[in-house]
């Protein structure tokens, strides 16, 4: 592809190119970190007598620990559980063990996180959807979300005025979660390539679009990209 | 425990459950579209791995695949792969009751105890040994508060209770425990497990370690060979998801009533193994040894051993609860797509766009026929929550089909009121709107009431009164002229923003009122209450120097309102128009208040023309500000007017405004009562002897025949 006529977008079939070798480089380069994985999934109408859809899924990098997401003595939002049929007293229906440990201090609270990369067709860009759970389930909300997110991303978040996060269906597990939305990545990609001059002229290498994308992207959500991954885009030539 | 002095009582650390919340949506799902009010227990499947962390266990997991399917087909691909090692799987039973008074009173120990005899029998008929994972067994209880998208629910981990408790004669990091070689090779066999899709998910196992420092891992179900070789180490293994450096995790509990009751052991070696970033962690990983006696009983095969597990919450012995409220509520999924679908247009097209002023906006729609449902729809897209709806009329057979408020359902039995029927369509269309219905008929000059009626008229209009007070904007939708007289007045009187919409066959007219005569008098209340322009007494002054207040509805005129429906025929009351005209005017009216709201001026902007010489009100973000905009489905065609207030209308001139503020209701029930009291009032009367006709600047003068008819 020539860098200077592009428009920043990637095909559907580029998409799963690019993310297979993502997902080898992550594995590659930063290997004690946990792998994306590819997710396929089945179409969502039967392929009938169009021709042989391409294989549709997404990236996965789920139950991540971001670094300070922990919360200490978090109160469960249970703000529309009853909580008088919670507590009703406590129930004495089993006998006392003492093979039993009862845990006395609080152990640490923690946050996890999950992050998908799905392709979105009418934009023809990567997304990032995520979303931040206690460790028992309890799903975190976007103050809390925001809260976790490092110094860095306000600024990010301001200073592009079409990356933010909104909370909307993931496509295919029908539940809303957080996204950054991807009305602005097609120009903040084109101009990520010019501006870079190897890349220019070498043109776009579709392998190297998700290590870029997600070197802006993760940004945002506090995912670092090995200095190695970026550094290195034609290993997969 | 104290230190490793052979006699303190080994004690295990709960197990803890983790519920994602894909778990809770798919429950949700089958127990509206396939288990109904059936509560029999259902087959779940639990998810856990070894502790990979050296400050937090591993809980067992539920996800959304942990449930059948819910989907009507059948799925081909069983959801649940095996041989994931981060999922191995543990077969539960999930009791869900219909009410929460069920969920408290299910027997738990009866529960507990019933899953428990499973394993007891897994244990003797021998297929735990096959399928290891049975061993931790589990159950869950819930009640799933569908209306309020809430979630009781309690996990139970049973666990055989030995009696005597099981000693503990040490229990050290693996790490100590061999030799560099036998770990290395420990290491490398483990790695070799976690990695096979046969092994990886098997979590109870048997660790061999030869004389010559080699180190294998073997399925419980090869216990006896294992037992053949002489001056082998053997270890039993499992995976543990416990992180704690002094405590074994709960799975240990069933394998050591396995131990015991199938192979008789008292002396046994176990191995709680952990791991870090995918890799067998000796350091973490536990090995101790612990003392077991027999218990009474055990040998006899009906007995079934005590067992305990219930699930603390924060140490006390209660059901968890969760809220999925906001990931599960339509009403709050619907909120929030609305507000994006607004964000989006703000922060693509227009930066200035005033969200909050449009949500908080108090709209008041006079009229709830064509004109009124489309333009509470219109208002509903551009975010405004707050509408109140007037209308005294029911919704007849012929109405849905115009008016896209009402299906035939409210029609039938004479026909809901529109003011009803109206608010609770919008209601269903979006929740969260504030609409309120009001059944009142509009008091209108010329249409004389017998005393007796006078007080309900009187209080007509108190009320048409203090709805205007208390909303921001008035929209005139009514299909008569003269109904439209009361409210032009009080708007002017109060300076509201007013937006009148009338139609002909295939014409229309769409026009904001200007401000009202007195706007910037001091004690002009609705000055001070109108927040929509701050600086909106001084522009008044100003514009009073200017001296051109834009014209309202009436301003138009050279006849009073007077009683039009009672003298014409059908066509003459313009109830025929042609269908596309409502929505097109309905549109442009909504569209011309989102104008108001953001032109720096608010209600004192000039109207402007296309091509209008004032460049200041083109450069807006939304584009010019007309005044009045009409349009003729005949030709296609629309154009923006501009008319400035009238010194005799019947309506907004400061002799009839400041007579009603004088009189009031005096003043009212006169020009109700008396067809020429306005015109008198205001010198029309007069106007009308000398003028032949008054028109405003409208180029094309082909297509007035209907002026005088603009109402539905
Ligand atoms: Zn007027």
């Amino acid at each position: 592809m020539d860098a200077l006529s592009w428009d920043g977008t990637l095909t559907s079939r580029d998409f799963l190119v690019s993310a297979r070798a993502f997902a080898e480089k992550w594995k590659e380069f930063n290997s004690a970190f946990p792998p994306w994985t590819w997710v396929p999934c089945p179409p969502k109408q039967p392929p009938c007598h169009l021709p042989q859809l391409l294989q549709q899924g997404y990236l996965s990098l789920e139950k991540i620990c971001l670094p300070g997401s922990s919360k200490k003595g978090h109160v469960t939002s249970q703000e529309d559980v009853d909580e008088i049929s919670l507590t009703e007293g406590e129930e004495e229906f089993e006998p006392v063990d003492n093979a039993t440990l009862v845990e006395t201090n609080n152990s640490l609270q923690v946050c996890y996180y999950d992050f998908h990369i799905v392709y979105s067709d009418s934009y023809r860009v990567p997304v990032l959807y995520f979303r931040g759970y206690y460790i028992d389930g309890q799903p975190l909300a976007l103050d809390e979300i925001e809260k976790d997110l490092p110094a860095c991303s306000a600024k990010v978040l301001l200073e592009s005025k079409w990356t933010f996060i909104t909370q909307e269906e993931h496509p295919y597990l029908n539940r809303p979660w957080y996204k950054l939305h991807p009305c602005g990545t097609s120009e903040w990609m084109k101009l990520l390539f010019l501006s870079d001059d190897s890349r220019a002229k070498i043109g776009v290498a579709v392998e190297q679009y998700l290590v870029s994308w997600l070197s802006v992207v993760g940004q945002v959500v506090g995912i670092r990209i090995p200095f190695e991954m970026l550094n290195n885009p034609k290993s997969c030539n | 425990m104290e230190g490793s002095s052979g006699k303190s009582i080994l004690q295990f650390a709960p197990f803890q459950s983790s519920v994602d919340e894909g778990f809770w949506h798919r429950l949700s799902s089958l127990k509206l579209n396939k288990f109904g009010i059936d509560d029999s227990p259902i087959p779940i499947t639990g998810f856990y791995a070894p502790c990979s962390h050296s400050q937090v266990s591993n809980h067992l997991t539920l996800l959304a695949e942990s449930l059948p399917s819910d989907s009507s087909e059948e799925s081909e691909v069983p959801e649940i792969s095996r041989g994931n090692r981060n999922r191995c799987s543990v077969p539960g039973i999930l009791y869900n009751t219909n009410t929460v008074e069920r969920f408290h009173g299910l027997d738990k120990q009866g529960l507990l105890k019933a899953e428990a005899q499973k394993i007891w029998e897994d244990i003797h008929n021998g297929r735990a040994l096959e399928d290891s994972s049975v061993l931790s067994r589990f159950l869950l209880i819930s009640f799933a508060d569908l209306k309020k998208w809430s979630f009781h629910y309690w996990f139970a981990f049973p666990a055989l209770v030995l009696d005597p408790p099981a000693t503990l004669v040490n229990l050290r990091p693996a790490s100590q425990c061999f030799s560099l070689e036998e770990a290395e090779s420990l290491s490398a066999a483990f790695n070799e497990w976690r990695n096979s899709s046969l092994t990886a998910d098997v979590p109870f196992f048997l660790v061999q370690i030869d004389t010559n420092s080699h180190a294998a891992i073997k399925h419980l179900k090869d216990w006896e060979t294992c037992q053949s070789a002489d001056g082998h180490k053997l270890l039993f293994g499992f995976y543990d998801p416990c992180h704690l450096p002094n405590n074994p995790g709960w799975p240990l509990r069933n394998f050591l009533a396995l131990i015991c009751s199938r192979w008789d052991i008292k002396s046994v070696h176990f191995l709680c193994y952990r791991e870090n970033r995918g890799f067998a962690d000796l350091g973490l990983s536990l090995v101790g040894e612990a003392l077991i006696t027999v218990p009474q009983g055990w040998r006899d095969h009906p007995y079934v051993p005590n067992a305990v597990g219930w699930e603390l919450n924060k140490g006390r012995k209660i059901p968890r609860g969760i809220s999925l409220a906001k990931s599960m509520d339509p009403t709050r999924l619907a909120i929030s797509a609305a507000d994006l679908n607004l964000k989006l247009m703000r922060w693509r097209a227009l930066p200035s766009l005033n969200l909050n002023s449009l949500s908080s906006l108090k709209c008041l729609l006079l009229g709830a026929g064509t004109l009124g449902c489309q333009v509470a729809r219109t208002l509903m897209a551009w975010g405004v929550r707050r509408i109140t709806l007037v209308d005294n009329g029911r919704v007849a057979m012929s109405n849905p089909l115009r008016q896209s408020l009402y299906t035939l359902d409210d029609c039938l039995n004479g026909g809901e009121l529109k003011a009803t029927a109206a608010v609770n369509s919008l209601k269903r269309i979006f929740p969260a709107v504030e609409a309120k219905g009001v059944v009142m008929a509009i008091p209108m000059p010329g249409h004389p009431v017998p005393s007796q009626e006078e007080q309900t008229v009187l209080d007509d209009c108190r009320s048409l009164h203090d709805l205007i007070d208390s909303h921001d904007v008035v929209f005139l939708l009514t299909d008569t002229r003269e109904s439209r007289w009361l409210p032009s007045l009080l708007c002017a009187n109060t300076n509201k923003i007013t937006i009148t919409a009338a139609l002909g066959f295939d014409s229309f007219l769409v026009m904001r009122h200007g401000a009202g005569p007195f706007s910037s008098s001091h004690d002009s209340k609705a000055e001070a209450a109108n927040s929509l322009s701050a600086d909106m007494s001084n522009l008044g002054l100003t514009d009073r120097d200017g001296g051109k207040r834009l014209g309202c509805y009436f301003c138009n005129d050279v006849v009073a309102p007077i009683d039009s429906t009672s003298n014409r025929t059908l066509d003459q009351q313009c109830t025929v128009t042609r269908p596309g005209l409502a929505p097109i005017a309905s549109a442009l009216a909504v569209e011309l208040l989102v104008g108001i709201l953001h032109h720096p001026h608010g209600i004192f902007a000039e109207g402007d023309v296309l091509n209008s010489s004032n460049s200041e009100s083109s450069e807006q973000p939304l584009g010019i500000l007309p005044h009045q905009i009409r349009g003729s489905l005949a030709q296609f065609s629309q154009m923006t007017l501009v008319g400035h207030s009238s010194d005799s209308c019947t309506a907004c001139c400061s002799t009839v405004v400041s007579e009603y503020r004088k009189k009031g209701m005096e003043f009212i029930l006169q020009a109700i009562n008396h067809p020429t009291y306005l015109e008198d009032l205001t010198g029309l009367t007069e106007l009308m002897k000398s003028a032949s006709s008054f028109e405003l600047d409208w180029d094309d003068g082909t297509d007035e025949d209907d002026d005088d008819c603009v109402e539905v």
